[in-house]
């Protein structure tokens, strides 16, 4: 039954197969370094000398406090700070209730409502950012504009700080919820047997056995979610209203992210205002990079005392 | 305080907690139903999105008498047309054709735009805007009516009735649809699982069969997981910058569908590698050792075997991937730029659904009803889609038990 | 007497743990062999070795010869594809694909390249008669093999492997996930196979041992301990060791 030619080819066949998937795996996985190489490459190419539309001092760029296209004055410093307090008050805002959210499905809410709390984080989580935009846009700006007028204070129609920060706590409460979910899940029983057994309740129980036992899972959607606020673009882009210095500590006061920025009246495809665009994701890339490092460190060290 | 009483507290306040996510979740789709629903309908589906002005003259303009039974709105019965007050997507109230009578003047137009269609027979359809009528009235004198004069139906019909001949007409097609944008949306899904499939199921292979313990492949591993974590606004910049020169071979001079379906493609590598691996780790290693010790080749029972008990991952991985494309706008912004095209082609601009969205919400009067609609549309394919991945999930896990 | 294999200080580590210590051991063609020993002692790890099942273990390292008629399978140069239609192979749990009963069985062939329907067909039925199978499925031949009860779905595998007109089948305990009827109707087709066959089988059964089998090894934490007729070794167990573990002292 073996024919000596078909099996030199099934081998032929069997050795091109395997450095078929050998090269597709190569090149999925070349991608980050293609990306991160080619935007370095053309990001920086503003500051170099000899830039053809003229060359913009880097310094001013990441130390600058106004970010002017009509003018043609490009300072993302205060943007940088501007992205760090929205990206975290937004942590600050969601992560309680996101944890609290999953200790409700995981431990508390009776069997039928876990099922239905849980379709409704994956429902959240599955919304596009778009989507959330115009809900942002419509909705959350007029209840800022509602909150702004009890204090006597007039918003850009509702498009502010607070408009952001409330719009990235929406969003980024799917992922710390159901990484949560996982953290707790994953919790030993017998860790909570022996609190139960040391005549705890349930409750003590959950918010000191089983939130600490899980606060390296957590932490690790925290950072999760982090990432997401840091990373989302239009949605911010709709209500942030792009302020053109800062920084903004104001939360009725309009604002200005990386992203918004690099979103910001698109509209040639080449020149210096589209090069920027390159820089500024440089910029953003090193924002998420160092405050995932940052929030690492600390989950490791969080990790340890336990 | 005793400690049931605090027990309470704290268990009433992850009640709250938990009823915020659903009041968010409920808001949302209270939000977009209410101000979009309104606007679903199949005009929606079907018609352009820009609406085409014409003006034309009216070529047959002896006059008769036409009939209507029960036609809906102001019969004109001298020229056989019936019209109605409208509202369109972009809130503007209008006067449409409803019905147009066997033989009317009204079937015969002709162009009298300047330019190559001058002259060219444009028939008048159901759902045209009028925008003004020139016409000689009874008396000889000449006389204006339409939308210009906001005039309603009404008016319009008494007007025309009162009409011995018509000059010219001043008319638009219907506009405001996403007919465009669906084409261009599918166009941008076909594009990117093409070229994503291929490279992610291999590339699943290759970590899950393949890849022993060593340190290049934990690199590899590494690589392709870090690709989660970018935002994707900087896909978009890394779209037309490496991507961009691919595309030029297709024939394509800037921002095209060919350009977002790409980034695209990379965009769903973790997600389809993911799901492709999560279903190979699942089929029972004895039934690779069977095959091999049938004298299959490693290929062989990757082919013959393998892969179709993992259909159900590779599945998932192509819903998922849908959602995510339907949903994407960020990197799409800088790729398939955001001009609305009504007749998408692959090397050209275009807008996908969320694109369009984006248009015209970060123009100087957003429009939220069309918004919402589209929004809806999103919301239910996405919806649809979980609901299946979760059915192709029960069923991935029952498969080998 | 011919024999099948040969095999010459056989050592067998996986990463630093040595598995197989120093086995010497001629095995007999068209006999049936038995492996017997308690649980983690080496002797499902040394049926591996016969078909080179191991190579696919990360971190299994082997030393000395295993012959083959004559030629070592494990030199570089042998095609570990042809040893294996050579030498086929039954598993512990029944592992039909999730194919059809037919696809099932004409995998091997196709994968070889048979392609005519007419043999393929004949294959499948000679298949399943030697496996005692036929007159079970012969009528739902394409419907899905997981249909089958558990000891059908083990005679599939058998038949399966046969179809490969293999010259040596390796049993891994392949009746320890089987009911007390399905096992029994496993070793009568063991008792038929014999006669076309090299069997060699894996089992935690001493009864089955005794009852299938020509030849037994008794397998101790990697060695082997005693070799002999499977009369010689139930009644005259010459090592102290194999006595205490026949007559149920440990294991």
């Amino acid at each position: 039954m073996i024919d000596a030619s078909k099996e030199k080819k099934n081998k032929l066949i069997d050795g091109i197969c395997k450095t078929f998937f050998l090269a597709m795996a190569i090149l999925s996985s070349s991608f980050i370094v293609i990306l991160v190489l080619f935007i370095f490459m053309k990001g920086i190419s503003p500051f170099l000398p000899g830039y053809e539309f003229g060359q913009v001092n880097i310094i001013d760029f990441l130390f600058g406090t106004t970010y002017r296209q009509d003018q043609g004055i490009y300072g993302v410093g205060f943007i940088v700070i501007n992205t760090l307090i929205s990206a975290f008050a937004s942590l600050l805002l969601s992560f309680p209730i996101s944890v609290l959210c999953a200790l409700f499905i995981v431990k508390i809410a009776p069997k039928k409502l876990s099922v239905l709390m849980k379709s409704v984080v994956e429902l959240l989580a599955s919304v596009p950012s778009i989507v959330y935009g115009v809900f942002a846009s419509g909705l959350i700006v007029i209840f800022v504009k509602w909150l702004a007028s009890i204090f006597g204070i007039t918003t850009a129609g509702g498009s502010s700080l607070l408009a952001v920060i409330i719009l990235l706590a929406i969003m980024i409460f799917p992922t710390i919820t159901s990484m949560s979910i996982t953290a707790i899940q994953a919790v030993d029983k017998d860790l909570e047997n022996a609190s139960l057994a040391l005549g705890a309740t349930r409750t003590q129980t959950n918010f000191k056995v089983v939130l600490t036992s899980a606060k390296s899972g957590i932490f690790a959607g925290a950072i999760l979610g982090i990432g997401r606020a840091f990373g989302e673009a239009t949605a911010v882009s709709m209500v942030a209203g792009n302020k053109l210095f800062g920084p903004t500590f104001d939360l009725f006061d309009i604002t200005r992210t990386l992203t918004s920025t690099m979103l910001a009246g698109l509209k040639e495809t080449s020149g210096l205002d589209y090069d920027i665009r390159f820089s500024v994701g440089i910029v953003l890339l090193f924002v998420i990079f160092f405050s995932n490092w940052l929030l690492n460190s600390l989950k490791n060290r969080i990790g340890k005392n336990s | 305080m005793s400690r049931k009483l605090k027990d309470s507290l704290l268990n009433s306040i992850t009640y709250l907690c938990a009823f915020l996510g659903v009041l968010v979740l409920g808001s949302i789709l209270i939000y977009v139903l209410i101000n979009g629903l309104k606007l679903i309908n199949v005009d929606l589906l079907k018609n352009d999105y820009w609406s085409k002005n014409y003006l034309v003259a009216v070529e047959n303009d002896q006059s008769s008498t036409f009939e209507c039974d029960g036609c809906k709105g102001y019969f004109s019965s001298k020229w056989g047309v019936s019209f109605i007050d409208e509202v369109t997507s972009h809130n503007e109230k209008v006067i449409s054709v409803e019905y147009i009578a066997e033989n009317s003047p009204f079937e015969q137009l002709t162009s009298l735009t300047a330019g190559e269609t001058y002259g060219q027979i444009v028939p008048m359809e159901k759902g045209y805007m009028i925008e003004k009528i020139d016409y000689i009235d009874s008396e000889g004198n000449t006389a204006i009516a339409g939308k210009i004069l906001k005039q309603d139906a009404q008016a319009l019909q008494e007007s025309l009735d009162n009409a011995s001949s018509i000059t010219s007409i001043y008319m638009k097609s219907p506009g405001g649809g996403i007919r465009g944008s669906l084409i261009a949306t599918l166009y941008l899904i076909l594009i990117s699982l093409i070229i994503s499939l291929p490279i992610g199921i291999a590339s699943a292979i290759y970590l899950n069969e393949y890849a022993d313990k060593s340190k290049i492949n934990r690199w590899l591993r590494q690589g392709i997981e870090t690709l989660t974590g970018v935002p994707s606004i900087v896909y978009g910049l890394m779209g037309v910058s490496v991507l961009f020169p691919v595309t030029t071979v297709f024939g394509a001079t800037g921002t095209s569908i060919l350009l977002g379906g790409l980034t695209m493609a990379i965009i769903l590598l973790p997600t389809i590698i993911r799901s492709v691996e999560e279903a190979l780790i699942v089929v029972p290693q004895s039934l690779r050792d069977a095959s091999l010790s049938l004298g299959a080749t490693k290929s062989q029972t990757i082919f013959k075997v393998v892969l179709p008990c993992c259909m159900n991952g590779i599945l998932t991985g192509v819903l998922l991937s849908i959602g995510r494309v339907i949903g994407e706008s960020a990197a799409l912004i800088y790729t398939m730029g955001t001009f609305i095209s009504d007749n998408p082609v692959i090397n050209g601009p275009a807008t996908s659904l969320s694109l369009m969205i984006w248009s015209f919400m970060s123009a100087e009067q957003p429009n939220f009803e069309l918004a919402c609609a589209i929004s809806i549309i999103i919301l239910s394919v996405v919806l649809i889609l979980n609901i299946v991945v979760k059915i192709v999930g029960k069923k991935l896990s029952k498969n080998f038990v | 007497m011919d024999t099948c294999f040969n095999v010459t200080d056989l050592n067998l580590y996986y990463g630093e743990k040595q598995a197989l210590k120093n086995i010497n051991i001629d095995l007999y063609k068209n006999k049936v062999t038995a492996f017997i020993g308690p649980s983690g002692c080496g002797k499902s790890t040394f049926l591996r070795c016969l078909n080179r099942m191991n190579d696919l273990i990360e971190g299994c390292k082997i030393e000395g010869n295993i012959l083959k008629d004559g030629i070592n399978i494990y030199e570089t140069k042998t095609d570990v594809v042809e040893l294996r239609t050579k030498v086929g192979m039954v598993f512990q749990k029944p592992n039909p694909f999730p194919m059809s009963i037919y696809e099932n069985i004409v995998y091997g062939p196709k994968c070889h390249g048979l392609k005519n329907k007419a043999e393929l067909n004949k294959i499948v039925e000679k298949s399943l008669k030697q496996a005692a199978l036929w007159d079970e499925v012969h009528d739902r031949l394409h419907e899905s093999a997981l249909g089958l009860s558990g000891g059908q779905q083990q005679r599939l595998c058998i038949a399966r492997a046969i179809a490969m007109q293999p010259e040596v089948i390796l049993m891994d305990e392949p009746t320890s996930a089987l009911d007390p009827i399905a096992t029994s109707k496993i070793e009568e087709l063991i008792e038929t196979l014999k006669n076309d066959y090299t069997i060699i089988i894996v089992t935690h059964s001493m009864q089955q041992a005794s009852r299938v089998s020509d030849y037994t090894a008794f397998f101790l934490l990697g060695d082997i301990i005693e070799y002999d007729k499977t009369s010689v070794i139930f009644q005259n167990p010459k090592d102290k060791r194999t006595e205490d573990y026949i007559t149920g002292r440990f294991g």
